[in-house]
């Protein structure tokens, strides 16, 4: 197990590199149509002074290789150098954003989590009942909407037609994360943030149980006269679990950076919206700071969804024998 | 794993009651404090702004309208201008005066004015300020206003570390000589970036005075900025002139228009913008400002005309453009003020000029061919040689996407096609279109100019003086040239704008750029705002606003 682990960190390297290369050809220049030195002033004059110190602050004036060596070298003491629209390091901005961004993955997860599998498991058991078929058209439902369109959806009746109606006594936060940061604010974007995965782990655990409990071994359970919960939970559940774990693992990564809609939405001021805004503005240190973060986080829940196999599953077994 | 169910169960009891919570909790945002009322005027209460998350609200970098919204509550510059005439009034200056040629100007400041912190606000502020605006270490991108001070140039290039035009006379005068005459100096050193500093704020905290900066003006920071969430601003009780009603603005950063309009409907803010597409129905529903700037209640729409102007820019140099008749003829085909209802519910005017309503001089049908008339467009195209467009190549017409202005142009490319012109569409991001527009590379495209300071010379002199760097349309004339730098140093107001406004007739005549229309404001303001303005450079007014009781019991 440590072998397999040490294996795949070592294997972390060599794309790691890969996506720092990839992310610092953007920084070329003419790789890419629009010049980031411009757009800080957009149509306005640039100065030759201010580009000139631009230029200088962020070592555009040296040739192509020493940028990028000054660029990985700073990465791996933890800089990520300064946004060239806010003149403010981006390990700051990065810093502001990530544990927004965390926030709402981590309640967007719970909600799947919570929520998809409690539907998949029920739907699963009572086989072809009114319940399943209300998870089949729900689920089926929440898939095909747009996530914005579901964000206003909610605002629109959580945040004014509720208020409205109650006269102001219950509503829930539109927009922010609230000062200091609270749960309220939380509720609408987590919702919007997992509507599609809830629906899918759903999904895949009504699936999953069902394969499940067609198996032999429940059957051998049933016939041993367990009473059903203990078969659902302990036999089938285990067995059915693991490609949710897959899914749920792997939504993480895809919540980190793939939260842009939501957040832009809800006024979340979370990492996505700002690999986004950055984008738009060339603002290339700030996007390679952000991607890389991601790149390396979803690399490590990766990672630990592969080493929750070998915990969920003792048939998968990595690097030969079990110590 | 039974008792990792078990773990799960519970946690989804936890969820179940979280729901619950919601829908018994709620969550009340609003402003508690309630007012003491004083007259009819209740004073006191937050006034709730939309703003988008500003660049920069340091005055050294200070630059759109966002930050600017901020750094003008939180600094008052050496003059102010009235929010509706637009015409200048003291501010940190009490007065000040102009020698015979404009080139050396004295301010007299406000005795005994403070700094949030407390510190006096003197002559040296103000050159410590500006210092740090040129200071080409500081990446000021504003550094620009202060281009006609003596001693500019050698900030820029290093070469010197004061400006040596800026001379402290004693704490309570300061004097500025310019590189030339500038009779409308005085405009310029009110905008909000030019707003003096404390030296020593600055140098005790560098980095949490961009954060927080500690200014002079009727508000002060009350912590520092929530990147992307808020700025809160409050009264500043030690103000030299007149305190301000209202405890203080809170500023909340929101991603987009939409969310802002939602909030807004849920009666979370005070200020917003309309959103596209619903000019007419908030119109209809909140009542619209008699003169299009002072809000009430019942007449909470703004719809006054902004100090801005949206034109088509005509690349001089194109082979097929170089010829004014082709130009004239481009511009009388378009019909503007059809895009205007069609695009804009009717909230914009068309232009008639370049310099919009609002700026003293502004005189309307300024270019003579700024007006819709397709039989003059057909005769002037024909006497350039192109007879019902025969023989005219198809010309592109470049837009940035993503901001509505594709909408715009197909009705251009409709128009032009009445009078045998065909144009293409090319769109590109805003990052590409300014590479292509900086580099000559298109033949007609777009932009909007918004004035820094309400003078006529702002529209003129950077769009078409020769080399500027902000005339994409490559428009070169020299005689256009002295009289830009004669009007500049002429210092009888009357003159000078008449100057000017040859300037304005003659690149009118030739169709230099194909001006489109003004821009006009489309904001809403809640009920309980009483003698709010929004001014005609788009800059809300706190300093007079009042906030209705009833509102404020929520």
């Amino acid at each position: 197990m440590v072998k397999y682990v040490a294996r795949r960190i070592l294997q972390m390297i060599p794309v790691f590199l890969g996506v720092t290369l990839i992310l610092f050809a953007l920084r070329i220049p003419g790789f890419l149509p629009g010049d980031p030195i411009q757009l800080i002033v957009g149509e306005k004059t640039l100065t030759p002074a201010l580009r000139a110190q631009i230029e200088e602050r962020n070592h555009l004036d040296e040739p192509i290789y020493s940028q990028y060596a000054w660029y990985v070298s700073g990465i791996v003491q933890g800089d990520f150098g300064e946004s060239y629209q806010k003149s403010r390091p981006v390990r700051d901005i990065l810093f502001d954003k990530f544990p927004n961004t965390f926030r709402l993955a981590f309640a967007a997860i719970l909600v799947e989590i919570v929520i998809g599998i409690s539907a998949g498991i029920l739907s699963a058991v009572k086989q072809y009942s009114f319940w399943d078929v209300l998870v089949t058209l729900s689920t089926s439902i929440l898939v095909s909407v747009p996530v914005f369109w579901l964000g206003l959806l909610l605002q629109m009746f959580f945040g004014i037609m509720l208020k409205q109606w109650t006269g102001g006594a219950l509503y829930l936060p539109m927009s922010g994360m609230g000062n200091p940061p609270d749960f309220m604010h939380l509720i609408l974007p987590a919702i919007t943030l997992a509507s599609v995965s809830t629906a899918y782990v759903a999904r895949i655990m009504r699936s999953q149980m069902l394969e499940a409990m067609g198996q032999d071994y429940i059957r051998t359970a049933m016939a041993k006269g367990l009473t059903e919960r203990a078969v659902v939970f302990k036999h089938a559940l285990k067995n059915a679990l693991i490609p949710v774990v897959t899914y749920v693992g792997i939504d993480l990564g895809a919540l980190m950076g793939g939260a842009i809609l939501t957040e832009s939405v809800f006024s979340w001021p979370g990492v996505g919206r700002e690999i986004f805004l950055a984008v738009m503005q060339r603002d290339w240190p700030v996007v390679m700071g952000g991607v890389i973060i991601v790149v390396l986080i979803v690399m490590f829940v990766n990672l630990l969804v592969d080493i929750s196999y070998a915990v969920l599953d003792p048939r998968i077994r990595y690097g030969g024998a079990a110590e | 794993m039974s008792e990792r169910i078990r773990k799960g169960m519970a946690m989804m009891l936890v969820f179940a009651l979280a729901v619950t919570m919601l829908t018994v909790g709620g969550c009340d945002t609003g402003d508690g404090e309630g007012g003491e009322t004083d007259s009819d005027i209740t004073k006191g209460g937050t006034f709730n702004f939309y703003i988008s998350e500003p660049a920069f609200i340091d005055p050294v970098n200070l630059q759109e309208s966002e930050g600017t919204q901020v750094g003008q509550a939180v600094f008052d510059s050496l003059v102010a201008f009235d929010p509706i005439t637009s015409e200048v009034k003291p501010a940190a200056a009490e007065r000040w005066e102009a020698n015979d040629d404009a080139t050396v100007w004295t301010f007299y400041l406000v005795e005994g004015a403070k700094f949030h912190d407390g510190t006096d606000v003197t002559a040296d502020s103000f050159k410590f300020a500006w210092e740090r605006i040129c200071n080409p270490e500081n990446e000021s991108e504003v550094a620009y206003h202060l281009g006609v001070v003596k001693g500019y140039d050698e900030m820029q290039d290093a070469s010197a570390t004061e400006l040596e035009g800026v001379k402290v006379i004693d704490d309570y005068t300061l004097e500025v000589t310019l590189q030339y005459g500038f009779a409308d100096f005085e405009y310029v050193v009110g905008h909000p970036a030019l707003a003096p500093v404390s030296q020593e704020a600055v140098e005790a905290d560098p980095e949490g005075f961009s954060e927080m900066p500690i200014g002079n003006g009727p508000f002060k920071m009350a912590e520092p900025w929530a990147h992307d969430q808020y700025i809160k601003i409050v009264k500043n009780d030690e103000y030299y002139s007149d305190v301000p009603n209202i405890d203080g603005v809170d500023f909340k950063i929101l991603a987009d228009q939409d969310t802002a309009w939602l909030e807004f409907e849920a009666g979370n803010l005070d200020f917003t913008q309309i959103t596209p597409g619903r000019i007419q129905t908030t119109v209809d529903t909140y009542g619209e400002s008699p003169d299009g700037y002072t809000l009430n209640p019942g007449e909470q729409v703004s719809l006054g005309a902004e100090q801005a102007i949206y034109y088509l820019l005509i690349n001089n140099t194109d082979p097929a453009l170089t010829d004014p008749e082709v130009r004239a003829a481009l511009s009388l085909a378009i019909d503007r003020q059809d895009i205007c209802d069609k695009v804009f519910e009717g909230t914009r005017e068309p232009a008639t000029g370049i310099v919009p309503p609002g700026i003293v001089g502004h005189k309307a049908d300024a270019f003579q061919y700024a007006k819709y008339d397709v039989e003059a467009a057909k005769e002037m195209l024909a006497d350039a040689g192109f007879p019902n467009g025969e023989g005219f190549p198809t010309i592109t017409l470049e837009y940035n996407t993503g901001s509505g202005h594709e909408d715009i142009l197909l009705l251009v490319q409709e128009d032009l096609k009445a009078i045998g012109v065909n144009g293409e569409l090319v769109g590109s991001e805003w990052a590409q279109y300014l590479d292509k527009v900086g580099a000559a590379d298109y033949q007609v495209g777009r932009l909007g100019w918004i004035a820094d300071y309400p003078i006529m010379d702002n529209f003129l002199y950077p769009l078409f003086k020769t080399g500027s760097s902000d005339n994409y349309s490559f428009y070169a004339n020299d005689e256009v040239d002295s009289m830009l730098d004669e009007a500049r140093e002429t210092v009888d107001a009357d003159e000078r704008v008449a100057i000017y406004q040859d300037v304005e007739k003659i690149v009118g005549d030739a169709s230099a750029v194909i001006p489109m229309f003004y821009y006009r404001h489309t904001r809403v303001a809640s009920d309980r705002v009483n003698d709010g303005v929004y001014s005609a450079n788009g800059l809300f007014t706190f300093d007079t606003v009042w906030l209705s009781g009833e509102a404020e019991a929520e």
